[in-house]
Order: C-alpha cells, then structure tokens, then sequence
C-alpha cells in the first residue's frame, strides 16, 4: 500500500496499527484454518484421538492452505500493481 | 521512548485524524477483499480430499484465474458503484464518497 501523502508521524502511527492488525490476522488466521480443516478432515467420532489418515489430512490440508494463501497473495500484488499502473497514467 | 526530550514519541510532524482515519479505511478495505478472495478462491479451487500438501497443477492454475476474474469482477462492481455516485453527485445535494475509488 502508499502511505507516502502521509507525514512521517502519521506512518510511524500506521506502523504501529499495521503491526497490531498482523497478529489479529495471524490468530484469525490460525482459528480460521482449524475450522477448515477439521470440518473437512474429521468426520469420524469413534475415536477420540486422530487416525494417521485424519492426520495426514490435517497437515496436507494446513500446507495447502498456506500455498493457496500465498499464491493467491503473489497473484493479487501483481493484479494490485497493473491496476495502481493504470490508474496512474 | 523520545530521543529529543520532546513531549510526543512521534518524529517530525502531528498526526491529521483525518488522514490516518481514511488509510485505515483503505487498509482495512484491502484485508477484508483479500480475505475473501483467498476464502472464495479456496472454496472454488481447492479440492478438499487433501490427499497431498502442494498445490496441484489444476488448482494452480484456478488460482491463478480465479484472483483475475476476481478483480475483473470487482473492477465491474466498482465502476457501476462509481456510474451510481457520479449520478447521485450530479443530482443536487447528492456529494458522495464513492468516487474516490
């Protein structure tokens, strides 16, 4: 993002903010995959303990959810920068 | 903690409310339409058997068209939101705080 139509107090201020909302956005983030994950891998309530397939799906699912976030991260900075370029000519 | 023995722990300048109000809209903006895209495009790609960690071929690539079609279709919802504000501009009275994005 361009904070640069922003005095140095004012960015120093939205730095701050910007480091309280990561960590907000790293335990949504957190809660958020659990849900995911255990809806989608955990069906079966005969055990209290994960099955090694459960498992095996909890990290597959876990892994594949950063991938996807981070692609889809990569992509949108692009998309962002082409849409800030057109924008500005 | 002031390096210059100053009241303000700021450096150089005061801080507009204003200002900092409307690039925490912005950024807040940002983070809610990221959520979603990853969220939607997660739902619409990702199949769910996780029967491995990595992305697959196909799943890459309905990302890659998914974040595109998203800001295709966010590009077109904001256009009619701005034909929207520009009308109710031009009306009397009508200032709107939609034109700006």
């Amino acid at each position: 993002m361009d904070f640069s139509s922003l005095n140095p107090a004012e960015q120093a201020h939205m730095t701050k903010i910007i480091e309280k909302k990561q960590m907000q956005d790293f335990m949504r983030m957190y809660s958020n995959i659990v849900e995911r994950c255990f809806t989608s891998c955990c069906n079966d309530f005969t055990s209290k303990t994960l099955s090694s397939k459960e498992e095996g799906c909890v990290s597959n699912c876990t892994d594949k959810w950063l991938k996807h976030s981070e692609r889809v991260g990569a992509r949108f900075a692009e998309q962002n920068a082409e849409a800030m370029n057109a924008a500005s000519k | 903690m002031s390096l210059f023995g100053g009241r303000s722990p700021q450096p150089t300048g005061s801080i507009n409310p204003e200002r900092v109000e409307m690039a925490l809209q912005e950024l807040d903006m940002i983070t809610d339409v990221f959520n979603k895209l990853v969220s939607s495009c997660h739902a619409k790609c990702i199949n769910t058997r996780y029967a491995e960690g990595d992305l697959n071929k196909g799943e890459s690539v309905c990302i890659d068209r998914c974040v595109s079609k998203f800001f295709e279709v966010n590009k077109k919802v904001g256009e009619k939101l701005q034909a929207l504000g520009a009308g109710a501009a031009a009306s009397p009275g009508g200032g709107s705080s939609f034109g700006s994005f």
